[in-house]
Formats: C-alpha cells, sequence, structure tokens
C-alpha cells in the first residue's frame, strides 16, 4: 500500500473518534542547545553529587569503577584490566574521539591494540576492522552522557567511533570526565534533544547506545547470566582532571 | 514436545497446562520474581506515580494526532536515506519484508525478540522463501530450536527447565553439556556470534519510533539488538503503527516506566537508538535501512472500544499479576500475545470471533489495571468484549439460553421468586454439608472445578421483609 492511503484510512479512523479531552505530549525546549549549555553550567557545580550517585548505581547494575587523577594514566589502568585477565587484544576509539591515544600507549605496555580510523574506507577495509574487533578479548571508547539516576554510559557511533567496540569484545572499558554527567533521565531527553536539533555534525553516526551495565539475561530458569552477546564487563574509567575528546 | 493450539478448546489448553507440574512451579517463581523486582523498583522512584499518567498522556496525545506523527517519522526516516512501506495486513507485511529479503539476495536473517514479527509469522514466511532466520533472543533461541512458540513476552523460554535446554542444545547443536545456565548461554553465544557475523539481513521490531527525529527505539538486555542493527548489511524494522511517539523528552518519559514495569530494572541494559543506516566514516551500520508501519487491525480500533490497548508497551506486567496467567501460562492463550492484554490484542488482531473463549478467562479483578504502567483499563474492555461476544451470537449456544433465560427471570419478581422456590426443592438432593459439589448434564462443567453456592433458604426480600416487621434498624 502506499502512503497516501495509508494515512487516509489513519485519517479517516481518526474522524470518527472526534471529542475526546485533548492531551499534550511532553514540553520541548524552544531552543535545545542553548537549554542544554545552562543544564552543562548547572551539572558542573553539582558534579561530585552526580559521581557518587553514578557510582552507586554504576555498581549496583555490575559495573567497576576506576579513578584517575589524569589522562595520561588511563593507558596503565586499562593495561592493569588485560593484564589481570590475561587478555591481549584491544580495539579502540580513534585518539580524537577518546580525547587520548590509548593505542599507542598499550602498544608500548606489550599489548596488540589497534585503534579505528576516522575517515571512511571501503568495504573490504571494514570487514577486516570487524574480524579485529570480533577477535579482540577489550574495547575502549569514549563517554558521550553518563546517567546517574540509572548507572547509564551513552555512546555515540560515528567516524573514529565504532560500534563494535562496546559490544563485541568480552570487556569494555570507558573513559569519561565530570563534562558528561547528568542526573537523570529527563535529563538525557534534553541532551537527545540537542543532539538531534539541527544538521548532525560531520563525525556523528547513525546509533546512540545507553549501556546499563554488562549485557545480561535470564532467560534460563531465571538465573542470571552476563555476557550473553555483548561484554560480560564493563569498567568505566573517571578522569578527576578530565579528556577532551572532539564533540560538538 | 509441541503446546496444544488453536485446534483444542481454550478449556483442554488450560487444563494441559494446570497438569504440567514443572510448567505450574515456574510460572509462580517467575511472575512472583517480576511482581516483586517491579514493585521495589517504583517504590525507590518517588515521580514513579506521576511519569505512569504522563506516559498515558503522551500515548493519548499522539493517537489524536497519529495522521501528523506518523508524517513526521516518515519524513525523517526517509531525509536519514531509510525507506518506509506500509503494511495494511499481516499477509502484506510479511510480502514486504520477504521482498526486502529478495533484493538483497539474503539467505539468513537474524532477529532481535519483536513480537510484532512474531504476530504477523514471519518466521514460517521467511524459512517458506529460502531465508533462515535465526532468533537471537536467548529466550527465542531456545523456543526457536524447539519448535515452539513463546509463552511470555518478555520471558519467552520460561516454560524450559535447564535440563530441557541442556537436552535441546545436545540434540539440535551436537553439544553435549551439564545442565549450567552459565555454560548454555556461553554455547549460545558462540553460536550466534558466528550468526550475526554471517547474516546479510537484520530484522528487528520497534519499541518506539521517534517522529520529531526519525529514530527507532529497542531495548534489549542482552545485546542482541545492537548486533542486528549493526552488523547485517540491511536492516528492516517492523513497527505497529501505535508505536509512534513525538520526540526524545517523551522517549525519556517512557525509558523511565518500561524496564521496571517489565523486569524491575532501572534501564534496560541496552536501549539502542537507531537513526536509519550507516554514515560516512562509520566502521559498522546498515548500508539499507527499511521501516513497515504495520496496521493489522490497529488502525481500525482508533475509532473502536479496543483503543486503549493501542497505548500497550508490551511490558508483561499485566501478565505477571494475573491469576489465570499464573495458572496456565501463556501457550494455553493460543495466540501470540498472552495474558489479560493479549486478550485484547487477539481481538484487534483477529476479531472478536477469536476470543469468545478468551474473553471469559478473566476474573476482572483489576490488577492487571494496576500493574499496567500505562493504565490500561483492561478489565472494562473485557466486559465489552463479552457484551460483543454476547450481542454477535457467537457464544457456545447452551450459556446463551442459560443466561439468556437468567436475564428474563431477573427481570420479573414473580417469576423470580417463584423459581426460587423451585430451585430449593430441586437443589435439595445436591446439597452437602452447605454446597453442591456437582449438578447433572452438561451444567456439570460449572462444578467440575468449584463448589456452586446453594440459594440460601430465606431470600434477601424475604430477610428484609422479615426485618421491617421486627422493626430493627
Amino acid at each position: 500500500m502506499d502512503r497516501a492511503t495509508f494515512l487516509a484510512r489513519i485519517r479517516a479512523e481518526m474522524g470518527r473518534a472526534e471529542g475526546r479531552a485533548p492531551t499534550q505530549p511532553s514540553a520541548r525546549p524552544a531552543s535545545p542547545r542553548a537549554r542544554l549549555e545552562v543544564l552543562r553550567r548547572e551539572m558542573s557545580e553539582r558534579w561530585r553529587e552526580s559521581l557518587a550517585r553514578f557510582t552507586l548505581e554504576f555498581e549496583r547494575v555490575g559495573g567497576v569503577l576506576h579513578r584517575v587523577t589524569d589522562a595520561g594514566d588511563v593507558p596503565e589502568t586499562i593495561a592493569g584490566i588485560a593484564r589481570e585477565r590475561g587478555m591481549q587484544r584491544v580495539v579502540t576509539w580513534h585518539a580524537d574521539a577518546l580525547g587520548l591515544d590509548v593505542a599507542t600507549a598499550l602498544t608500548a605496555r606489550g599489548l596488540q591494540a589497534s585503534a579505528a580510523p576516522d575517515t571512511e574506507v571501503d568495504g573490504g577495509e571494514r570487514g577486516r576492522r570487524r574480524a579485529v574487533a570480533a577477535a579482540a578479548d577489550l574495547g575502549v571508547t569514549g563517554v558521550d552522557l553518563a546517567v546517574a539516576e540509572t548507572g547509564t554510559l551513552v555512546v555515540v557511533s560515528g567516524a573514529g567511533r565504532p560500534r563494535s567496540a562496546s559490544l563485541l569484545p568480552g570487556c569494555h572499558v570507558a573513559v569519561f570526565d565530570r563534562e558528561t554527567l547528568v542526573e537523570s533521565l529527563t535529563q538525557a531527553g534534553l541532551v537527545l534533544e540537542a543532539w538531534h536539533d539541527g544538521a548532525p555534525p560531520p563525525w556523528r553516526g547513525a546509533s546512540i547506545n545507553f549501556i546499563t551495565g554488562p549485557s545480561r539475561t535470564a532467560d534460563i530458569e531465571l538465573t542470571l547470566t552476563r555476557g550473553v552477546h555483548g561484554p560480560r564487563e564493563v569498567h568505566a574509567v573517571f578522569v578527576e582532571r578530565g579528556v577532551t575528546p572532539r564533540r560538538d | 514436545m509441541s503446546e496444544p493450539r488453536l485446534d483444542t478448546p481454550l478449556r483442554e489448553r488450560a487444563g494441559h497446562a494446570l497438569r504440567d507440574t514443572f510448567l505450574q512451579e515456574a510460572l509462580t517463581i517467575a511472575t512472583t520474581k517480576f511482581i516483586g523486582l517491579r514493585r521495589e523498583a517504583f517504590a525507590e522512584f518517588p515521580d514513579g506515580e506521576a511519569l505512569r499518567d504522563r506516559a498515558r498522556e503522551i500515548k493519548e496525545a499522539t493517537l489524536q494526532r497519529l495522521d501528523h506523527y506518523l508524517e513526521r517519522l516518515i519524513d525523517n526516516v526517509e531525509g536519514r536515506g531509510g525507506h518506509v512501506h506500509y503494511a495494511t495486513t499481516a499477509d502484506e507485511a510479511r510480502r514486504i519484508v520477504l521482498d526486502i529479503a529478495r533484493r538483497a539476495g539474503a539467505r539468513m536473517a537474524v532477529k532481535s525478540k519483536s513480537m510484532a514479527t512474531e504476530e504477523i509469522h514471519l518466521n514460517e514466511a521467511l524459512a517458506a522463501a529460502g531465508v533462515t532466520p535465526v532468533e537471537t533472543d536467548l529466550g527465542e533461541y531456545i523456543i526457536q530450536l524447539a519448535h515452539e512458540r513463546p509463552s511470555h513476552i518478555i520471558a519467552p523460554a520460561i516454560h524450559k527447565t535447564k535440563g530441557q535446554v541442556a537436552e535441546l542444545f545436545a540434540r539440535e547443536l551436537g553439544r553435549e553439556t551439564e545442565p549450567d545456565p552459565e555454560v548454555l548461554t556461553r554455547i549460545a553465544r558462540a553460536e550466534l556470534r558466528e550468526k550475526f557475523l554471517e547474516a546479510d539481513l537484520g530484522i528487528t521490531g520497534a519499541n518506539f519510533g521517534v517522529a520529531e527525529t526519525g529514530t527507532i527505539v529497542l531495548v534489549t538486555n542482552e545485546g542482541n539488538g545492537r548486533m542486528v542493527t549493526s552488523l547485517p548489511r540491511v536492516h528492516v524494522a517492523v513497527m505497529g503503527v501505535e508505536k509512534v511517539i513525538p520526540s526524545m523528552s517523551d522517549l525519556a518519559v517512557f525509558l523511565a516506566i518500561l524496564a521496571k514495569s517489565a523486569t524491575g530494572q532501572k534501564l534496560s541494559v541496552y536501549t539502542s537508538l537507531v537513526d536509519g543506516p550507516r554514515r560516512p566514516g562509520e566502521l559498522e551500520g546498515p548500508e539499507e535501512f527499511h521501516l513497515v508501519l504495520l496496521d493489522n487491525g490497529r488502525i481500525g480500533q482508533l475509532a473502536g472500544p479496543l483503543r486503549e490497548a493501542l497505548a500497550c508497551l508490551r511490558c508483561g506486567a499485566c501478565l505477571n499479576v494475573c491469576p489465570v496467567y499464573r495458572q496456565i501460562g501463556g501457550h494455553a492463550y493460543g495466540y501470540t500475545y498472552p495474558g489479560p492484554i493479549g486478550i485484547l490484542l487477539t481481538a484487534m488482531l483477529n476479531g472478536p470471533e477469536s476470543v469468545k473463549d478468551l474473553a471469559h478467562a478473566s476474573s476482572l479483578c483489576g490488577a492487571c489495571a494496576d500493574a499496567c504502567p500505562v493504565r490500561i483499563d483492561i478489565p472494562k474492555m473485557l466486559i465489552e468484549l463479552r457484551r460483543d461476544v454476547i450481542e454477535r451470537r457467537i457464544a457456545p449456544w447452551p450459556e446463551r439460553i442459560l443466561f439468556g433465560a437468567f436475564a428474563r427471570l431477573l427481570q420479573r419478581p414473580v417469576l423470580y421468586w417463584t423459581a426460587a422456590r423451585f430451585g430449593r426443592l430441586l437443589q435439595r438432593p445436591l446439597t452437602r454439608g452447605g454446597v453442591i459439589r456437582r449438578v447433572p448434564l452438561f451444567f456439570g462443567d460449572w462444578t467440575r472445578t468449584r463448589d456452586l453456592p446453594p440459594i440460601a433458604a430465606r431470600t434477601f426480600q424475604e430477610r428484609w421483609a422479615d426485618l421491617e416487621r421486627e422493626g430493627g434498624r
């Protein structure tokens, strides 16, 4: 069936349903980007409380939080996680998307690390990259938003930000700082409004994922089991002095 | 192993379930656990009640301008390079998906759990067309291997023991193993990982479609939704038209209550927002994105008696609290959607004729309406459905005659009074210890699983008259 006929049918049925008390959807911010700037300023004054709540909720869902002072400390933390588990192969976001060059630092520590390109590559290369990610033990990503209320890490896909880094390896390590913290899902809704306001920046991909703990299922006799399809473990590394990835 | 389906009457299907001791135990454990988790989640979320009201208002506001929001959704999906298709019937939806599969040259399709594709029986159609459908949600994968159907909206394999799953994996996958959920899950991970990487087509449903941004939202715990929307070359999402919501601000409201109602989680592990096909610079993501908008009886209810059911989020909360579902489980309902909301959705999809028995599979206790995150008045619509079943004369004839006679009796006091006196005489040989345990002929169905209270020695009116005479106040 075509669009016009389909919608005409809907309108005909709607016509028969008139006379209901009108209700309203959620009020939307008039200029979401400006509103987001205000929110960021508010949040920057309360980031300690947000981080405390985030930590509580993130650990409740099975996440592991690490705190480091400086971006330069991140590779050692990741290398430590890998060493403890006997992991060798690492895939990471591109250095610009992450705000630091993890791959070089990890390679120097004897790990096999591969960073994603941040420009378009052909289908053959994408296939090879995918195979590398599928064989990797550990994936490193940045974080675009951290929701304290639910212990959620939000990652936006894009150039240099492969979706697979937080999905295919058994262990996901996400690097974040105070800039990304919001308190509630309602505030996350505002951020999503702002991200969809106007044309997306050229690096932005087609997928946004809210990640709340490791992949899980309870499909066999309600026994909670981790790592069904996605990572078994999720680590978040909080960088006190901040990381400076390329963002909007 | 296959459960009784529509070729047997509801009574037999329910009886089958009641005699299945494992099922009885599994249902009690699972539904009780879900109820507890849901209660805890809302107990520590003070905004919950207000957000439930808001969510319902948003659903109603969307239905009132459904054409507008669908147009926004369509324009925005197309603006991002996606394709939108329109399916009035299940058959049309199947043909659209098959056509996409054929053009893509797909031989295998990986699927993330979707009630909409269950509803249109897509897997059978795909298989018949030479495309192997692979369910990737662990529960769905198990029942697909067993050639069964889901028994719960969010826990499809609730009816199987770990022992049965181990036997199934040994038989179907050639993997002998101990019945340990952890080990079984690892096997499924390895099996399905290959399929994700190999499949040409990814098929999903949609929990929400955001009109203002053209975003399809999928909620999963396992990560299979992310795999299916990121790895295959083509992604098809099948979405009921009522799943559209206006904006991201509205999405935040629904996300705050959906997982809490379903599993008691604050948020499911993965909430995936899909903004169309892969963009330049991305390593993963489908080259083609298709959205199939599904009517299949929904549009006809915009002004119909089942309109409220269009607000359903498919969380499964009403199943867990329903005293009937808790006893008979999902299969006995016989259709895609079980439980209280399932009866309404079955009537919506297949017409009122299909629920002439099911409309009575409810005690009308109202627990479903209390549990529903968007406060759908399910009992009210069930009563309406029962009325409809009677008015269309599709109820069984003994029931029609009996209740017809009873209605006439109630309208005529003298007749009622006389019948009561006769009844008292007739029931005498049947009454033992103050209850009637068995009545003869086909009326015996009534007393097969319960007692019939006898007609009282004195009617209420007689006792009232006595009281008035005594002047008692």
